[in-house]
């Protein structure tokens, strides 16, 4: 093949090249880094929750009058909740999961390990009677649910209530596996920091995302201890899990009768938890689709590049062109020559963009704490630009095969 | 002579028109792509009190168990950044700043007095009196409560403008009384529209992009009423002891957020001083057991250490100039080949007498009017861009919220203003220059020669 030649022409006319180039690194760097972080956080969004959202609704209930009977409003609210026909459990619960509210403390095996400097392992906190698993859809994989009679009465106070703790918990196998590592965790004792006292693992559900935090704070989405504890008030949460297809007319029998049931207060909030996760999440798709939208127009802008160029080469080379299939070479070679020019050109860029995607790659993950991208990425982007490279030229390039070898012999 | 300049410019678009619409739509796309990243990251940017730089400060102090830093923490280094009861009780002492503010979040619940407006829910600011003087407050009626109503509290309230408007009707209701939980407080001040973005005087919930509070009391009542804190509490140290009895007021939990205004920096430093000599003290006792590591900041440091601007801004702003980059090199490319194309025509011009000067010239008004034709396309794909965003980002959220105090901030995200705008002129001119300066150069340095002989 004429690679001399090839190179010799590309030489003689460089400018034109080294842009297509430099665009062709810029937009490897690009495309390598923003897919990495497209990719993290949809990550962080599709996360799975472990809760049936489409079938849980929640209710924030405050008190406005002084003498609201919170501990006796409780005990009648539940009684309604659970009653209504097509309910499948409604509990209390301290938070609502899927949104950024928590409380965790540190937790150990030993107690020893909690005198240590940073010793233990952090649980998220949730309290809730005895239906709250079931309320939250959570699957329970070892032991069993709480027995009704365990669940303590609202304390005071947040911080009462976590101070008088419960005998028993339930938590997640994340939480189980982080504190008991040979997975043997059920019935065992776990101890507590901050408050010293101790409970025993009586059961373990499979998985829960108390909150959509990313990555790097995992541990405060998944390892999580659950109390047998009606949170404190006068203000309350239900958790509410029913019937597949029966939850929003529910949602609006609730949102009509529940208030009146108790005088002295009103229904702050009612919600689907599938809209609240949604809504938390709402941040990391908005990232994403900006960061791959911008992505795809900077792909399209460096497509309009190489074949403008080519265009443009093309143009100002018929006479030569027609010239050469005149004395002898055909269609094909035509062809040939402008994409392996092109995938020349391509490969300059690509060199370069490696580097400057490394460099990127670099400081992006140190900005979100997380860590480099692994090398599929870069292969990925170079095949993507080699192929995206040769298709865009090939038009311009069947152009050029298509010139009449006449051509050679007109003046203009 | 411009009039023909910028005749034959536009005759010479006009000749490829396809050419010259894949320039102007570059231009636009990468101009597009900036403004939008430029206003997304201004937004978060901006500096709320730039004119009390040098007096107000934000006080934090490291009461740290000496420990290694645990894996999750972005900033080991930075002392946590709330104080506790017992150290904002002792700090209050001090009379070097002017001012002093320790205050927190909470919430509770209003019962108004026109039976026909349900009760409902309001985020309030449990603070000492200096708060309004301190921030810079705009008041519509009335104004702060005084200092004697912080410790012994009174029952006095300042309400937001929204607020007022959702219980009074927005009239002037100094005098008036409002129940709060069930207790009534006399209201002594209505706020103006205010709104500091970011809401520098407390990070917490969505690391400063929330709406200041909408209502206002004093101080003494969050240990009166057991308020609890909407906000990062964090007991940090392994002492500290939850026993459910007043555990935020006795034990080592970090919960306040603490303000000072001094009169200039000298006291600044002064300050600094008290504080560090507070922490020596304190530790003969068995606390702060790190070394000194107290800071007293002002608000672009305090902004600069909790990172409000956020990494995805951040991002966004990178990949925003790199697109512009992208789409000069393109439109350079294009330029290059269009002019190179057209230079039988700057020959025979050559030839007939035009100068290289008026050549050059002629070529550059051509790239500036692709550079502005670009901008305003740009301008348009920006603002139906923002457009996009405004609906992507905070249909969610926006859905259900009536306050209009709410709804601006998240409006304001997206919100390009003068300055973004003339920002984007200048990005356009310059795209277009850069992208046009070196074919133009390189069109008037041919010789005329080489394009005559050929025809």
């Amino acid at each position: 093949m004429e690679i001399r030649a090839l190179l010799s022409a590309l030489w003689r006319n460089k400018t034109g090249p080294l842009l297509v180039a430099a665009q062709v690194a810029l937009t490897l760097a690009v495309v390598v880094n923003m897919a990495y972080i497209v990719r993290q956080k949809l990550e962080d969004a599709g996360k799975p929750t472990g809760l049936d959202l489409e079938n849980i609704f929640w209710i924030s209930v405050e008190a406005n009058s002084p003498d609201y009977n919170f501990a006796a409003a409780v005990k009648a609210d539940l009684a309604y909740l659970n009653a209504l026909p097509g309910v499948v459990a409604a509990s209390t619960s301290n938070n609502v999961p899927q949104t950024f509210n928590s409380s965790d403390l540190p937790f150990a095996a030993d107690p020893q390990t909690l005198l240590n400097p940073n010793g233990g392992v952090f649980g998220v906190l949730y309290y809730g009677t005895d239906r709250l698993i079931d309320a939250l859809g959570l699957k329970l994989v070892a032991g069993r649910q709480f027995s009704p009679g365990v669940v303590m009465p609202p304390a005071a106070s947040f911080d009462a209530s976590i101070a008088r703790w419960a005998p028993e918990v339930i938590v997640t196998r994340a939480f189980a596996d982080k504190v008991f590592p040979k997975g043997d965790a059920l019935g065992k004792t776990v101890y507590t920091g901050l408050i010293n006292k101790s409970a025993v693992i009586v059961g373990i559900v499979d998985q829960m995302r108390a909150n959509p935090l990313p990555a790097q704070y995992e541990q405060f989405a998944t390892q999580i201890v659950i109390l047998p504890i009606i949170a404190p008030g006068p203000n309350a949460r239900y958790i509410v899990r029913t019937k597949p297809g029966r939850r929003d007319a529910l949602m609006a029998e609730v949102d009509k009768n529940f208030a009146d049931l108790q005088p002295g207060r009103f229904i702050d909030r009612l919600e689907g938890l599938d809209r609240t996760a949604e809504d938390a999440r709402q941040g990391y798709r908005a990232t994403a689709i900006i960061l791959s939208v911008a992505t795809c127009f900077v792909v399209i802008v460096t497509i309009v590049g190489i074949v403008g160029l080519a265009a443009f080469s093309v143009a100002s080379r018929t006479k030569q062109l027609g010239t050469r299939r005149a004395i002898g070479a055909r269609r094909y070679h035509i062809l040939r020559y402008f994409l392996v020019e092109n995938w020349i050109i391509t490969t300059g860029g690509v060199v370069l963009g490696c580097l400057l995607a490394l460099a990127a790659g670099v400081q992006l993950s140190r900005m979100y704490q997380i860590p480099q991208w692994p090398l599929f990425y870069l292969v990925g982007g170079v095949l993507m630009l080699w192929v995206v490279g040769l298709l865009a030229v090939l038009l311009p390039a069947l152009r050029a095969a298509s010139i009449s070898p006449a051509v050679a012999t007109r003046t203009v | 002579m411009f009039i023909h300049d910028l005749n034959l410019a536009f005759r010479s678009l006009r000749r490829n028109p396809v050419l010259s619409a894949l320039m102007i739509a570059a231009i636009a796309v990468g101009i597009a792509a900036s403004m939008i990243s430029i206003t997304l990251y201004h937004a978060r940017a901006g500096h709320p009190i730039p004119w009390k730089d040098d007096k107000l400060f934000a006080v934090t102090l490291d009461i740290r168990d000496d420990e290694p830093p645990r894996s999750f923490e972005r900033h080991p280094e930075y002392p946590p950044f709330q104080v506790t009861y017992q150290d904002a009780r002792e700090l209050y002492k001090s009379d070097i700043p002017v001012h002093s503010v320790v205050m927190f979040r909470s919430g509770q619940v209003v019962t108004p007095q026109n039976k026909g407006i349900k009760p409902f829910g309001v985020s309030t600011r449990v603070t000492t009196a200096d708060f309004f003087t301190m921030f810079d407050v705009p008041f519509l009626y009335g104004g702060g409560w005084p200092r004697s109503d912080d410790d012994a509290p009174g029952p006095v309230v300042v309400l937001s403008r929204f607020i007022n408007e959702k219980i009074f009707g927005g009239i002037n209701s100094v005098g008036r009384q409002v129940v709060l939980d069930g207790r009534s407080y006399r209201v002594v001040g209505v706020m103006a529209a205010w709104m500091p973005r970011p809401k520098y005087y407390d990070l917490n919930g969505w690391g400063g992009w929330e709406i200041p509070e909408e209502v206002f009391i004093p101080y003494g009542w969050g240990r009166a009423l057991k308020l609890s804190p909407h906000g990062n509490t964090s007991c940090v140290r392994r002492n500290a002891k939850i026993d459910g009895n007043d555990t935020l007021f006795t034990q080592e939990c970090v919960w306040l957020q603490y303000w000072i205004e001094v009169r200039n920096l000298a006291d600044r430093d002064r300050y600094q001083a008290f504080v560090d000599n507070y922490a020596n003290e304190q530790r003969k006792h068995g606390r702060f057991p790190r070394k000194n590591n107290n800071r007293v900041v002002n608000v672009p440091t305090w902004l600069a250490m909790w990172d409000v601007v956020g990494d995805d801004s951040r991002t966004q702003l990178a990949l925003g100039f790199i697109f512009l980059a992208v789409c000069i090199l393109n439109t350079l490319g294009l330029m290059l080949a269009k002019f190179l194309t057209a230079a039988p025509i700057s020959g025979l011009r050559r030839a007939l007498g035009a100068r290289r000067a008026d050549i050059i010239r002629q070529h550059i008004l051509e790239v500036i009017v692709v550079g502005l034709l670009g901008g305003a396309v740009g301008m348009l794909l920006t603002l139906g861009g923002l457009g996009c965003l405004k609906v992507l980002m905070f249909s969610g959220r926006l859905a259900h919220s009536n306050n209009p105090d709410r709804i601006a901030l998240i409006q304001s995200f997206v919100h390009m203003d003068i300055p973004v705008m003339l920002a984007a002129i200048g990005l356009s001119l310059l795209a277009g220059v850069l992208a046009g300066l070196y074919p133009a150069w390189r069109i008037g340095r041919l010789a005329p020669a080489t394009f005559l002989k050929t025809q």
